[in-house]
């Protein structure tokens, strides 16, 4: 059961209902668990397009859904589980304002991923684009990262599609791994990891972190550090700085890790005994996770914000 | 000991038990009466000290003891059914010999051990017993050598009973911890079944874990309970286990974690409860 993920670049509410509306009904025709996720604003004329059809259809505010692209992966997943047998239909729209650069760009790999998260689903998604008001930067990302195009009353192939693990490759040429000179330092080198938790959890209080913030870092630097002394090869370490607002960890060891991908812990395991369970749980629970696996070893980052 | 000492009664584990100790037990199934009997049967065997184990009539229902030279099985009641006629002069005699023997040179100590339940179900049973655990305070006290462990069936007893017996006991005896280092303690629960964790749990003790949830797997056929009331972190590692544990646990009925912090619950919450199947969150 392939995945069609089609964006949907449309100029103005009247060219959104034309096509919005039909694909809901669709599905509702077609005995699928319909579902829109849309701005609050744009819920009301929605449902007046959709008439008595619009009780089906489960609506949910995108405000809620897109606060963080692992966390709303999750929430898709945990959707179409719940569903199955049925097959999800979906009205998509994500959040685009209100992101920092680097933020927009982990936003449109999410797009990306959705790609690789249900390829087997046999979902039908459609993420509409308002090309008058959104940025071009997005229209572009919007290009490259559904396979398919709504136009008009038909879904055409998309030629600028580019494959996941190719635009993940991309957004990761962008990121910097710089990090300062007077970064706090913990060696690892027991698996009795609770000197470890005290060293993050007590810098994470002092940063002004909230308890639960804190606790998901102490969380994700645990398993990190548990890995590197697992699969990694000795030295292995973890540093600390603040930038901002920002609480930056990272634990490095000196492993090379050859067929690591763009793509690592980014599919969610269908549960916590499949490969990768770790790794993707790592990117739920802090704000950023970023990974590099370079000649110089193996390199987790984690990012909470106060 | 008198009615003040109740104030006073402290809950101890079975080895941390001293000589003068006059212990109580209100188990729930065999399965609890059998770890810690047996764990303060065997205590006092393998420090070759003599254990006395005090019951009801014949047929003896003693929870399986070993066959030992040391130990003993006197059996109190006198004819009858469900342990016979209940005389308080032979408990006071059995206990009076037992004290004596631990004066002699031959022996470290003795531990005397009674299931009691037979006696509060005669008539009078309740009163007569209180009176003799009064004595029995009285002789064991004092002791340097002589350790005692009453015990009774909950199910067997009211709730008004239990507080009467406990209020004559100076300690409520608990299992030892299955596990017990400076970050980690594992102790074995009966109602629910199951373990109670507290401290922090990381790889560096997921043997354990795995070693005690093997133990009380192993009576089949019931949920297991994990009371985390008290433990202050779990790592994915560990949560890995205990899905691993529960998806195994086919017709066992499923883990459930009870009395998780808020922070705890809230990693769970994260990762997804349908990440892990087989695990459900309790009250």
């Amino acid at each position: 059961m392939t995945l069609e993920h089609r964006a949907f670049i449309y100029d103005g509410a009247d060219d959104f209902v034309s096509v919005a509306v039909p694909f809901l009904t669709a599905g509702l025709e077609a005995g699928e668990a319909v579902v829109a996720v849309l701005r609050r604003a744009g819920h009301g004329p929605l449902r007046e397009a959709l008439g008595e059809h619009a009780e089906a259809i489960a609506f949910h505010a995108s405000e809620d859904f897109y606060q963080h692209p692992v966390r709303t992966l999750k929430i898709y997943q945990e959707l179409v589980q719940a569903e199955r047998p049925r097959r999800v239909r979906a009205l998509a729209e994500p959040v685009w304002d209100g992101w920092s650069a680097r933020e927009t760009l982990e936003w449109a790999r999410y797009e990306s991923l959705i790609n690789v998260a249900f390829a087997g689903s046999g979902a039908k998604a459609l993420c509409p684009y308002d090309r008058t008001a959104l940025p071009p930067e997005i229209i572009r990302h919007a290009r490259e990262t559904h396979p398919l195009l709504a136009s008009g009353a038909f879904t055409v192939r998309n030629p600028e599609y580019v494959k996941p693990a190719d635009f993940g490759a991309r957004c990761d040429r962008t990121r910097r791994f710089d990090r300062p000179r007077d970064a706090a330092y913990l060696p690892i080198d027991s698996a009795d990891l609770r000197g470890l938790r005290a060293f993050v959890g007590d810098r994470a209080a002092a940063h002004g972190l909230a308890r639960q913030a804190a606790q998901n870092l102490v969380t994700a630097a645990n398993e990190a550090a548990a890995n590197a002394l697992r699969h990694g090869a000795p030295p292995a370490g973890l540093w600390l700085w603040t930038e901002g607002p920002d609480l930056v960890c990272e634990v490095g060891d000196h492993g090379s890790w050859p067929d690591a991908t763009p793509l690592v812990g980014f599919d969610p395991p269908e549960s916590a005994l499949q490969r990768g369970f770790g790794l993707w749980t790592v990117r739920l629970l802090v704000d950023l996770m970023e990974l590099r696996a370079g000649w110089d070893g193996t390199f987790v980052r984690m990012r909470q914000r106060r | 000991m008198g009615s003040m000492e109740s104030l006073w009664t402290v809950r101890r584990p079975v080895r941390e038990l001293r000589p003068g100790d006059h212990a109580w037990l209100a188990y729930t199934g065999r399965e609890e009466q059998h770890h810690v009997t047996g764990a303060f049967v065997r205590a006092g065997l393998d420090a070759g000290e003599r254990v006395v184990y005090l019951s009801g009539a014949a047929p003896v229902t003693a929870p399986r003891l070993p066959a030992h030279e040391r130990l003993s099985v006197v059996a109190l009641g006198r004819g009858g059914r469900r342990g016979g006629h209940f005389d308080p002069a032979a408990l006071m005699r059995a206990v009076a010999e037992a004290v004596a023997d631990a004066g002699d040179e031959d022996h470290r100590g003795v531990r005397i051990a009674a299931d009691m339940t037979w006696a509060v179900r005669r008539p009078g049973g309740l009163e007569l017993l209180l009176d003799c655990e009064r004595r029995i305070d009285i002789a064991i006290g004092p002791s340097t050598r002589a350790i005692a462990l009453c015990q009774f069936d909950r199910a067997r007893c009211t709730a008004a009973e239990l507080e009467a017996l406990g209020g004559s006991h100076g300690v409520e005896v608990v299992p030892d911890p299955e596990f017990e280092d400076s970050v980690l303690r594992i102790v074995r629960t009966f109602r629910p079944p199951g373990l109670a964790l507290a401290g922090e749990l990381d790889a560096s003790r997921h043997a354990v874990l795995l070693e005690a949830l093997t133990t009380v797997a192993a009576g089949a056929g019931r949920e297991v309970h994990l009371d985390l009331s008290r433990l202050r972190f779990i790592d994915l590692g560990a949560l890995n286990i205990l899905a691993d544990t529960a998806a195994h646990a086919s017709g066992r009925g499923a883990l459930v974690l009870d009395r998780m912090s808020p922070q705890l619950r809230t990693v769970v919450e994260t990762v997804g409860w349908h990440m892990l199947p087989g695990l459900r969150l309790g009250p």
